[in-house]
């Protein structure tokens, strides 16, 4: 098992807002506190040696500002709640952000709130009386899946830079990435395998429509559209594609792409995705064990991609 | 990349706000560094200033080497044979002045405010007045604002609610500060010492008296030393406080001459003690003041023959003395010793002078009808001589040449109490008189707001002493023969009015206008809050302190770490409470009453989702419980018009409070 140490940490609860008790709050001086108890040290030894009252007086005073600070500090996280915000889906490869959201349910300000994820630099933010704010943190280097938003750290050095306070937080966020997109995918291919399946044009061969490929004559396809050319090459019977700005539907499908590592496959399909969606084509997705229905728009495309970014993985 | 906060360049307001409350913090030295430091400083702080507007001015690494070095050049060639704690301050403010060249960065700024704190405190070394405290304190609420402003992430840009909560958190610490100042042990040496304690250019009584050497003295307001009376203060002309003695004259000063031989202290009292603890101000010399005659000595000191009190070392802190006086005595026989040293006579004894003694004599001896015991009477015949003849009392006296007794006596006839009290002094010795002179104060001004006397510099006064067989040591105050408003009244002189050379002094009626009078209130509730100060900050020892650990039933060093853990953790309790109380969550009344109904619903098997508004949540319990329309649409409602509607009744809360506790299923 492994060494893990015994540090307190703020959970989230049943509704997913990680409450920073009383407890749990870690504090210690920045090394400005520390030069700082330095200078109150040197302030005493003067006013030992001297038998200074008044220099006696400023050393207590700059010592119980040290203490009240110590008190402030720590009151300025107490009570705070942190909400999951948004968590936008990234490509692997990407930084990922987590949107964190910092409730102050207290009827005061509460400066210099900061989050810091390990190896990251502090976000941070004054956060204003009875509010809720957002930061949020980045994952620099992400790889395909589910990027979990690992524990991170809420501090302040409010209100006089002297102390930080501190406590982590485990927070259930979750970022989807991607695969990183690939390669374009092959026009052509075996009739069973292939990987577009334009929805034929219904006009004929002429007009604005870009031709982009041929694909094998099938049972049913219209006699305009073949390619009299490759079959008089002997190339056999071959019908012309068109692309068309009206939609289009087809299978974006794993099969189609043998000979690939997974991760290359999906990054192909990925993608083929991205074109189809540019292109606002009615795409499908076909993977072991998922199909997902042609479709168009936003969500659809959302979903498919987290079909990818999730494949192998749960 | 985001670029970590300390390596944030300063704003030009952080930079100009930073650099003015430093400058708050330095200037109080500028009273006694070297007029070089104050320049250099005042240099810097100028091209900063310049740099504020033309950036690229601030000095690269080169020149603020050579800087530096020329700086610490001034400081080495301003305290060459000297090392002590100046050279420490005057190298600090070159220090700050060289910070500020440096001043870029976040992390200059907090070594900066670390800076300012060290300064304030210096200052202390040099002036313990209250009036200098209150104006440190203020410099560190300043500093304390920026480091609040500093450790926002953003600047409030609201100056006075910074210096608000800074003075907000010094005022919390404040009974930190009392707890620890009671209870830190205190010691009676110092650590280490670096010269500090040879104070310079303290005012104050000195061995020696010559012609205007009192008079430099009383036109320093600066306070000598306060009396608390345990009974009641005695008349004004009773008020003699007694210092250094002198014995011997070369003719223009008097000195105490050679020490005397000690013998046991004794005299006759006449009458009851008076009782009273005197505040003696740092003078720098050893003696300790106290009213004629007194009766008991201080610890550490020692009372000479002649009842001068004596510390073994020089005052340099402010010391409090319990003391004990007898207003009227008999000092009993003169030893012979000391009998031939009081008759003791200059070389520059002039005709005249033995003339007019001889005067004296003569008349005594026809008032008392040839009777030796004659002395008396020629005390009376000097003082009626003084009184009768054209004396004038004055602060500008005409300056005396070589002889100031003679020339004062029979020409210039205008002085101050030293040529008073000298020339009679000498003219007693030459009538054959035992004879001293006494330096020391006279009188003193009662506080009315702290119940003490205050008695200052300008208070000082030389009397005379002669010895009368039978009586003994008998007080003389020939000034009062001429001026006797001087011994009565508060001595209070308008100097701006008093310039002219020889002019008579006019002494301050107690009524005189409006404004004098309320000058004279402001100056007495001034002095009262400087008389606390002194009682409860600055003449808080080692003694006050073991007296208080007395009281707790403590010990000395385990009684002070007890006292001062629990002290420490009684008040961050309190704090801590106190911060927790203001802080607690206010739940709205009406919100409670929903999350209450919320509840119960809960409880009946409709559970609220989290994004759920309060109407749909109304209409999908309506759909599973249709029995509960009713109750439920009245509090949803209400709810509703209480939360995001206008109305925000007393009466509609109470309401909605009923509804949800009469709400069951």
């Amino acid at each position: 098992m492994a060494l893990s140490f015994p540090y307190r940490k703020c959970r989230a609860d049943k509704d997913g807002a990680a409450h920073v008790a009383v407890r749990k709050i870690y504090i210690f001086p920045t090394r400005y506190g520390l030069l700082y108890g330095l200078l109150v040290f040197l302030i005493l030894l003067i006013s030992v040696n001297y038998a200074n009252n008044p220099g006696f007086l400023l050393t207590f005073l700059l010592a119980g500002l040290g203490i009240v600070a110590m008190l402030h500090t720590w009151r300025n996280l107490v009570n705070l709640r942190l909400l999951t915000g948004r968590a936008a889906a990234v490509f692997a490869g990407q930084p990922a952000t987590y949107e964190i959201r910092v409730r102050n349910s207290r009827e005061s300000e509460r400066p210099n709130i900061r989050l810091r994820l390990p190896a990251h630099d502090d976000v941070e933010m004054d956060l204003p009386a009875a509010t809720t704010q957002s930061l949020t943190l980045h994952i620099g280097i992400t790889r395909r899946g589910r990027q979990p938003l690992p524990q991170f750290k809420l501090s302040t050095h409010y209100p006089l830079g002297l102390l930080r306070a501190w406590c982590y937080v485990e927070l259930e966020m979750h970022a989807v990435v991607y695969p990183a997109p690939g390669a374009a995918m092959p026009l052509t291919g075996d009739a069973d395998h292939h990987s577009l399946d334009y929805k034929e044009r219904s006009g004929g061969g002429s007009g604005a429509d870009d031709f982009i490929g041929l694909r094998q004559y099938r049972e049913g396809d219209a006699l305009q559209q073949i390619n009299w050319k490759t079959y008089a090459r002997e190339q056999g019977l071959h019908i012309n594609l068109f692309t068309v700005s009206s939609a289009r539907s087809y299978w974006l499908e794993w099969d189609s792409l043998p000979g690939m590592k997974t991760e290359e496959r999906l990054s192909t399909l990925c993608r083929g995705i991205l074109d189809a969606g540019e292109l606002q084509h009615e795409y499908g997705l076909r993977l072991p064990g998922v199909e997902i229905k042609p479709a168009s728009g936003e969500s659809h495309r959302h979903q498919c991609l987290t079909a990818l970014a999730l494949f192998g993985k749960e | 990349m985001m670029i970590s906060a300390e390596e944030h360049r300063l704003t030009n307001q952080e930079s100009i706000i930073l650099i003015a409350v430093i400058c708050m913090a330095v200037v109080p030295h500028f009273t006694h560094t070297n007029i070089w430091i104050t320049l250099f400083f005042i240099a810097t702080l100028g091209y900063r200033m310049a740099a504020i507007l033309l950036p690229q001015l601030l000095p690269g690494k080169l020149l603020l080497f050579l800087i530096t070095i020329a700086a610490v050049g001034v400081v080495v060639v301003n305290h060459a044979q000297l090392v002590d704690w100046r050279v420490a301050v005057d190298l600090l403010i070159v220090m700050l002045g060289l910070k500020l060249l440096e001043l870029r960065k976040r992390r200059d700024l907090y070594i900066m405010l670390f800076l300012g704190y060290f300064t304030i405190a210096s200052n202390f070394l040099f002036n313990q007045g209250v009036l200098l405290a209150a104006y440190l304190f203020v410099v560190v609420v300043g500093l304390t604002a920026i480091l609040l402003e500093t450790s926002r992430s953003r600047s409030l840009q609201r100056p006075l609610k910074t210096v608000g909560l800074s003075l907000s958190l010094l005022l919390q610490a404040v009974p930190i500060m009392v707890a620890l100042f009671l209870f830190f042990p205190r010691l009676s040496a110092p650590l280490w010492s670096l010269g500090i304690d040879q104070q310079r250019g303290t005012t104050g009584l000195s061995d020696t008296v010559s012609p205007g050497s009192i008079s430099e003295l009383i036109r320093s307001r600066a306070v000598a030393f306060r009396v608390d009376f345990e009974g009641a203060v005695p008349a004004p002309e009773l008020r003699y406080w007694r210092g250094p003695v002198m014995w011997e004259s070369d003719g223009t000063s008097w000195t105490r001459g050679e020490p005397l031989l000690q013998r046991q202290m004794k005299y006759t009292a006449q009458g009851e003690p008076l009782d009273y603890s005197v505040t003696l101000e740092p003078s720098g010399s050893r003696w300790l003041l106290a009213l004629d005659l007194p009766d008991a000595t201080p610890p550490h000191a020692v009372m000479q023959p002649d009842f001068q009190l004596i510390a073994d070392k020089p005052v340099t802190q402010r010391l409090r003395y319990q003391m004990r006086s007898h207003l009227h005595y008999n000092t009993g026989d003169l030893p012979a010793s000391e009998r031939r040293r009081a008759l003791q006579l200059p070389a520059n004894i002039t005709s005249r002078m033995r003339e007019l003694a001889q005067r004296w004599e003569n008349e005594a001896q026809i008032q008392n009808h040839g009777r030796n015991e004659n002395h008396a009477a020629v005390v009376t015949g000097a003082l009626r001589f003084f009184r009768q003849q054209p004396f004038y009392y004055t602060l500008y006296p005409p300056l005396l040449f070589d002889n100031p007794v003679d020339e004062f006596l029979f020409e210039s006839r205008r002085g101050f109490c030293e040529h008073y009290a000298s020339s009679f002094v000498t003219m007693m010795r030459v009538a054959g008189i035992p004879a001293r002179l006494v330096t020391g104060y006279q009188g003193g001004e009662i506080n009315p707001l702290g119940g003490h006397l205050v008695v200052r510099q300008s208070d000082a006064h030389a009397w005379a002493e002669v010895w009368i067989s039978g009586a003994g040591w008998q007080r003389v105050d020939p000034t009062a023969a001429v001026a006797p408003e001087r011994v009565e009244r508060p001595f209070d002189i308008d100097f701006d009015d008093a310039g002219i050379v020889g002019s008579p002094i006019q002494f301050t009626l107690a009524q005189s206008g409006f404004l004098k009078r309320l000058a004279r209130q402001f100056r007495l509730g001034r002095d009262a809050v400087n008389a606390s100060w002194h009682r409860w900050v600055l003449g808080y020892s080692k003694q006050k302190q073991g007296r208080i650990m007395d009281q707790l039933g403590l010990g000395f060093a385990k009684g002070a770490a007890i006292a001062i853990v629990a002290s420490m953790l009684v008040l961050i309790f309190v704090i801590a409470a106190l911060l927790w109380y203001r802080g607690r969550e206010r739940v709205d009344p009406v919100q409670a009453d929903y999350l209450r109904f919320c509840s119960r619903m809960a409880r009946m098997g409709v559970v609220r989702l989290p994004y759920e508004g309060a109407d749909s949540y109304a209409q999908r319990i309506t759909e599973q419980r249709p029995d509960l329309k009713t109750a439920v649409d009245e509090i949803i409602r209400l709810y509703s018009s209480l939360r995001y509607g206008e109305a925000n009744d007393a009466h509609g809360k109470s309401e909605l409070h009923r509804l949800v506790r009469a709400f069951h299923a």
